[in-house]
């Protein structure tokens, strides 16, 4: 069964615009086949970027998902062998379907944008 | 009350009045939705206006100050993380746009990038570096001291030091102080190169269809040309470059006519010129040019008390970039670091100060996770902490 643990930066129900002010993450369990997704919320004491990237080690993950991440960081977690999908913005929950089908890339931003009238 | 029409809003071409602006800005609704960002916003966050529209400006700024006191009621200063995995510092100022009624229609942030004043207030705070330079011993004191008068002038300078010694980071030094450092840096290595690959590596190369390949002379623009181990330039070389420096011209071969350039040169040799002089290895009208203002960088062994600075130094680099918590070195491994004479210079005590961090395990890094050729070379008994 093809399954990644996935790891999202919070800022209330949305990926955080930026990594290392995340206070609070997602962890979800998503199972390809299955169509499956089983989740936990981690709230941290303060945002630290450092314990951001110990957590994500901690927790084995596959795929990070999230918005603005420095170069420094991006490549740290790419060193440890984690797949980064930044610059995604959007509500978590959106992001984490979207991911489940398979569909989700880095740049991805699923906010709806109807309504906006200045060119 | 709204007094303006959603029509005439609508009909508005915002970017237009506002892509003349050298500020970042966001147009942003009532929701704090970007409405839209003029190009400065664009560069700054990598995000172009087509991508930006509709979004929380949250996501587009992505400032520090968006998850805690946004928006900003006084100019605030601090960071953003763009789309291209930079983070530059900022100052952000809000502007709510009003109706007469008093109700807000807009709000208006503006994004300023301060990158440059820091950068400038860093090199001016920055005890015993500037750039990737680093010395506390009386002799790097000085060339540090001298470094910024050096880089106003625009004569040329010829750096000679021994191998490892830091003559690339004097030459950055010097153009990253000057005022032509918005211009390029082109370092060209004068080592082994045929002279034709070298002349067109130089001074660029005219293709059949009247095009110039462009050399280092084109490509720095009016920025800094640094030619590494000058001695090895090949004497028709040594003849251009001394046409360049006595009118300021240049020519492209192999038949193009002279064109200004207002590169500024920089030298470096590991011998001194009069030595590469009597060797033939460089004209003596060269030498006397390119001395107008030489820099002599002492070795190691000469200055031994940057060494204790350097290994501390190097330990914080590596130590923050490869994310370990290693404090200090055990006395025995300091005293083995102390007592060698570096005949590869601060290149080598860099390559050993990472090596011993990358394979260290501990919070002290001990003799054991020295290089063995170094403790070979010291001959050190047992080897213990």
């Amino acid at each position: 069964m093809r399954k990644k643990r996935v790891f999202i930066p919070l800022y209330k129900d949305e990926v955080a615009p930026r990594f290392d002010l995340a206070a609070e993450v997602l962890i979800a369990d998503v199972s390809f086949e299955e169509g499956g997704v089983v989740s936990e919320n981690i709230l941290l004491s303060q945002p630290s970027v450092n314990n951001l990237c110990d957590l994500a080690l901690q927790k084995e993950v596959d795929v990070v998902i999230c918005g603005g991440i420095e170069e420094q960081y991006y490549h740290f977690l790419r060193w440890k062998r984690m797949e980064v999908l930044d610059n995604v913005a959007g509500r978590a929950l959106s992001v984490l379907d979207r991911f489940s089908q398979g569909t989700l890339k880095a740049g991805d931003i699923l906010f709806s944008t109807e309504a906006v009238h200045a060119r | 009350m709204n007094l303006v029409p959603p029509a005439l809003l609508a009909s508005l071409d915002l970017p237009a009045i506002l892509d003349d602006l050298p500020i970042g800005m966001a147009v942003l609704d009532r929701e704090g939705r970007v409405l839209t960002v003029n190009t400065a916003l664009e560069r700054l966050t990598g995000f172009t206006r087509e991508q930006a529209r509709g979004v929380p400006c949250r996501h587009v700024v992505r400032s520090g100050l968006c998850q805690c006191s946004c928006p900003a009621e006084e100019p605030q200063d601090t960071d953003i993380v763009n789309r291209l995995r930079r983070r530059i510092p900022v100052r952000i100022s809000a502007i709510p746009v009003r109706d007469v009624s008093g109700q807000e229609l807009f709000r208006l942030d503006l994004v300023e990038d301060l990158s440059a004043i820091r950068d400038l207030e860093r090199r001016l705070e920055e005890p015993g570096a500037i750039g990737k330079l680093v010395g506390k011993s009386r002799a790097m004191e000085r060339i540090l001291r001298l470094l910024p008068a050096m880089a106003q002038s625009a004569a040329p300078v010829l750096v000679v030091g021994e191998t490892g010694t830091g003559k690339d980071a004097v030459a950055e030094a010097i153009h990253k102080l000057s005022p032509r450092s918005r211009e390029p840096f082109v370092r060209v290595d004068c080592g082994p190169m045929s002279p034709e690959s070298l002349d067109a590596a130089l001074f660029g190369r005219g293709q059949t269809g009247g095009e110039i390949s462009a050399g280092a002379f084109q490509r720095a623009r009016g920025g800094t040309v640094y030619l590494s181990d000058v001695g090895e330039l090949p004497d028709a070389l040594q003849a251009r470059l001394l046409k360049f420096l006595d009118e300021g011209t240049m020519t492209v071969a192999p038949e193009g006519a002279p064109t200004p350039s207002h590169v500024r040169l920089i030298a470096s040799s590991p011998s001194e010129p009069e030595e590469l002089v009597r060797a033939n290895r460089l004209h003596q009208d060269l030498a006397s040019r390119l001395s107008a203002v030489r820099l002599h960088l002492p070795p190691l062994r000469e200055r031994r008390e940057d060494i204790e600075f350097l290994l501390n130094h190097f330990l914080g680099f590596f130590s923050a970039k490869f994310r370990k918590n290693i404090t200090g070195f055990t006395p025995k491994a300091r005293l083995l670091l102390l007592a060698h004479d570096y005949p590869g210079n601060v290149r080598e005590l860099r390559n050993l100060v990472e090596y011993a961090v990358m394979v260290c395990p501990r919070t002290s890094i001990p003799p054991e996770c020295l290089p063995a050729h170094l403790l070979n070379h010291l001959a050190v008994p047992g080897g213990g902490t």
